[in-house]
């Protein structure tokens, strides 16, 4: 794959691909972006060995959710409490409404576990089917199905709607 | 009124990514650097081989030479005292034909298949 090929690519999912990202860093906009760079510096070297056997967006996203799990087992979780790190990620620029639900959807997103957070990224903010999710997260349908399941209730106890 | 379910507000409220121009650019970066790095490791891998090939040919050429000189003109041991350095090369090479030829035969096998698998990487690229 050329280098323009790919970054035709790219840019059709780059937004996609930071929010899904963005979500599983909990509102972290700066480092959502940077393991973003990451995975696409990885799918770049790796798109030699990319067939089209899935969608070019299913492979980058695959890669981008494995950088994201790299990363989470090498940083030790912060030692700043769950609502403080959430607060710091709102825009303060936002109407105070909008705040507030983004604060209590980071706040909730963060408490859920990986997989839980994945799915619900996947399902809800990138509208992917539950097959699509199957081949990013690496895992059977039914299980996708149990994970978004669990993290739908987790996240009816966690926000106060 | 019917409450908002939770699916309703995840969907209404997806996370906005902030806008950054640098992104692409920064993409951008990180692949030329990436090509930097191929390159270099291309270079090496070449180079490598160049001295590889450059040394087994050199190998297969004069072991070919020795061994063919050892079978055409065989010498009589006993008539040779091994004093000056041609008669030492001429028994040595008297003593090791049987083992030079199959060593000569390997390193042409090798450089076979090493120019084959270039010639094949090279049509594939």
């Amino acid at each position: 794959m050329t280098q323009e090929r790919f970054i035709t690519l790219v840019k059709a999912e780059q937004e996609s691909l930071r929010r899904f990202l963005l979500a599983l860093c909990s509102g972290d906009a700066a480092l959502a972006d940077d393991i973003a760079q990451e995975a696409l510096v990885r799918a770049y070297v790796a798109s030699g060995s990319f067939r089209g056997l899935s969608k070019f967006s299913t492979w980058l996203f695959r890669i981008a959710y494995n950088c994201y799990i790299d990363h989470t087992r090498r940083v030790r979780p912060e030692q700043v409490p769950l609502e403080d790190r959430a607060a710091l990620r709102v825009p303060s620029d936002d109407a105070s409404d909008a705040s507030f639900r983004y604060q209590a959807l980071y706040q909730a997103l963060d408490r859920l576990p990986e997989k839980e957070k994945a799915v619900i990224a996947l399902f809800y903010f990138e509208d992917r089917s539950i097959r699509e999710m199957a081949d990013i997260l690496q895992m059977p349908s039914g299980t996708i199905k149990y994970h978004l399941s669990m993290g739908r209730n987790h996240l009816k106890a966690y926000i106060r709607l | 009124m019917k409450e908002p379910s939770i699916e309703e507000f995840l969907r209404e409220n997806k996370p906005v990514v902030p806008d950054d121009p640098t992104f692409i650019l920064e993409t951008r970066r990180r692949m030329a650097e990436v090509e930097g790095i191929k390159g270099e490791v291309d270079r090496q891998r070449r180079y490598g081989r160049t001295v590889l090939i450059i040394t087994l040919v050199v190998g297969v050429v004069i072991g070919a030479l020795a061994t063919a000189l050892a079978f055409l003109f065989p010498i009589e041991p006993a008539r040779l005292t091994g004093e000056s350095f041609w008669e030492g090369v001429r028994l040595f090479l008297d003593g090791w034909k049987y083992i030079l030829m199959p060593a000569v035969a390997v390193s042409a096998i090798l450089l076979g298949l090493l120019l084959a698998r270039d010639r094949r990487s090279a049509e594939l690229l």
